[in-house]
């Protein structure tokens, strides 16, 4: 008895997936969504260079100001700080 | 002998060979190509075109052999006419050295071409920056590629390579940290007076002339693991384990000379050519995992997109570019005060550039390609740049001697070559330059109802839409000031359905204190 509901189960279940494949739903969402996954870790790769770039900027650039006027940079770091 | 057809497109074989084929010119090697990895179908054979940095020396007449490796099995041996010139066709430099297709589709002077002492020489030059890198730079660097291939096969340079190639073993792990230490690597060379060229954030090129007038390359690629999988600059990734096969780095001898090299050569081989490493294919590429291709294309990569088939459009189709004024500069002209300084993005042959010199302005003609700063340079009274958009920092650092000494920014035809990330850095140097009160000149060819065809060039401009530029602009703190899409002309000034013109100031931030 138990036996005959579960297999009814199992045929309404499979009944419902066949439906829901045929309409390409699952398929169109599912693709859409490794689509905008794959958009999404393309951005985040990109984003080692723009660091890098960044970064390079300020420990080529800032640093050597800091060493040659401290008071004035001084000055401009404590401006950029009350900017952000 | 199989039937051929050639032509200024390309070669024609009836029956295509499976092997690889050389091409001799007049008895020279220049090129060698595999019919189905390189060709098409095409009226019952298989045709292979030209490759496109070829085709402007093809004109006048040449003795062609199509061939095996080996020289037994001849499919062509006949003369042909390219062309309308009467002269023997002649792919050589400037100093009349004759010139081959070398594995990654560059034009260079191959080592067959080369006098012992000039490989020598070569050689030498390759010995002092591994110096570098090793007592310098303190990175494990090693002979790789061709060069490290010809080492081991016999201990000779191979005759169809034209470069030596280097490599290090990073041990940072993360894209970004790769970055940061090569560009440490970029100082420490460039502070021994070497001229380097900056080919990704993870590669480098080290250029010298020798004493025949050549230049050589030196190729310096980072090498690393990154979540288990190994990289190697050009594109190589997959399994290869450094700390088994890389080091501690042993030797090889190539032409006498003792070089470092991956511990177990044979396995470095292996995972860069293939199984079949042992046996020459001139015209040999990678078959590189696209995974891998990928990541290294988003971690590296994108500063130098397009540069190479710029460089060929400058040379083989400068000529059809116009020479006076262009119709948006005639636009522009009005519109910026006497005297002003105007500086000319994606200057291309610098028509413009020289146009709004003559009409008394101070110009900076701004270009990503050698070919146009060359070009722009030869203008009398113009300051040629070459300037890569990509590359935030080159981008920061004009955007603040733009702030310095104020310019109007005028780009035509620019913003259809840049991808996303670019044209903010566009509008970077605009929101860090233009807070004086000047203007960026903008002319694109755009996105239009009934989706008109991709601009000329093709391949390398594409159409905008103007509500996603607004967009852009406005998002980096930009006022359109002037807006309107009409038709126009393109490049070459043919005729384009839709072009868009935009004028673009950016209001100076207010100061909060």
């Amino acid at each position: 008895m138990v036996s005959a509901r579960a297999e009814k189960a199992k045929d309404v279940a499979r009944k419902v997936r066949e439906r829901v494949r045929a309409t390409g739903v699952l398929d169109r969402s599912l693709r859409g969504r490794v689509q905008r996954l794959e958009e999404e870790l393309e951005a985040d790769r990109q984003l080692h260079r723009k660091i890098a770039e960044l970064s390079d900027v300020v420990a080529e650039l800032l640093i050597p100001i800091q060493d040659r006027d401290e008071q004035k940079v001084g000055q401009v770091l404590a401006q950029y700080r009350k900017t952000i | 002998m199989t039937s051929a057809e050639i032509t200024g497109e390309g070669i024609w074989l009836a029956e295509p060979p499976s092997e690889p084929v050389m091409v001799h010119f007049d008895d020279r090697y220049l090129w060698s190509f595999t019919p189905s990895r390189d060709g098409h179908a095409r009226d019952g054979g298989t045709f292979v075109p030209w490759p496109g940095n070829l085709v402007r020396f093809l004109d006048g007449v040449v003795q062609i052999r199509l061939q095996d490796v080996a020289g037994e099995q001849v499919w062509w041996d006949a003369e042909h006419r390219f062309g309308t010139s009467g002269e023997r066709v002649a792919v050589v430099d400037k100093d009349g050295v004759p010139l081959s297709i070398d594995k990654v589709g560059h034009l260079g002077r191959s080592f067959l071409e080369t006098p012992r002492e000039i490989k020598q020489e070569l050689l030498e030059a390759t010995l002092e920056v591994l110096d570098v890198l090793r007592e310098e730079c303190g990175v494990d660097a090693y002979l790789c590629y061709g060069a490290l291939l010809g080492a081991v096969r016999d201990g000779r340079m191979i005759g169809h390579d034209s470069d030596v190639d280097l490599c290090y073993y990073s041990h940072r792990t993360t894209p970004v940290d790769i970055i940061r230490e090569s560009y440490r690597i970029e100082r420490i060379v460039r502070a021994q007076g070497l001229t380097v060229t900056r080919m990704s954030g993870a590669d480098i090129k080290v250029v010298r002339k020798l004493s025949n007038g050549a230049l050589c390359h030196i190729d310096i690629f980072g090498a690393f693991t990154i979540a288990g999988t190994f990289y190697q600059l050009g594109n190589r990734s997959g399994d290869f384990d450094a700390p088994a096969h890389l080091l501690p780095l042993g030797t090889v001898t190539l032409e006498g000379v003792e070089f470092p090299a991956p511990r177990d050569p044979e396995a470095m081989l292996a995972f860069v050519y293939g199984p079949h490493w042992r046996v020459p294919d001139p015209s040999f590429v990678h078959r590189d995992d696209p995974r891998g291709v990928v990541r290294l294309d988003g971690w590296f990569r994108g500063f130098r997109d397009g540069l190479a088939p710029w460089n060929d459009v400058y040379d083989q189709r400068a000529g059809e570019v116009g020479t006076g004024p262009s119709d948006f500069a005639q636009w522009v002209g009005p519109q910026i005060p006497p005297g002003a300084r105007v500086a000319d993005l994606g200057a291309g042959t610098g028509r413009d550039s020289q146009w709004f010199h003559e009409r008394g302005h101070r110009v900076r003609a701004i270009d990503f390609s050698r070919r146009s700063f060359v070009r722009a340079k030869q203008i009398a009274g113009v300051r040629a740049e070459q300037v890569q958009l990509g590359d935030l920092r080159r981008t920061l650092l004009l955007g603040a001697r733009l702030a310095r000494s104020p310019h109007h920014l005028y780009a035509r035809q620019l913003l259809g070559c840049l991808d996303a990330a670019t044209r903010r850095n566009l509008f970077q140097v605009g929101a860090m330059g233009l807070r004086g009160g000047q203007s960026m000149f903008l002319e694109f060819s755009a996105t239009a109802p009934g989706d008109p065809p991709p601009p000329d060039p093709a391949g390398l401009v594409r159409r905008l839409d103007p509500a996603l530029v607004a967009e852009e602009v406005e998002a980096s703190g930009g006022r359109i000031d002037y807006l309107v899409t009409a038709e126009g002309v393109d490049m070459f000034d043919h005729p384009d359905p839709a072009v868009c013109r935009m004028r673009i100031t950016w209001p100076h931030p207010k100061e909060k204190d």
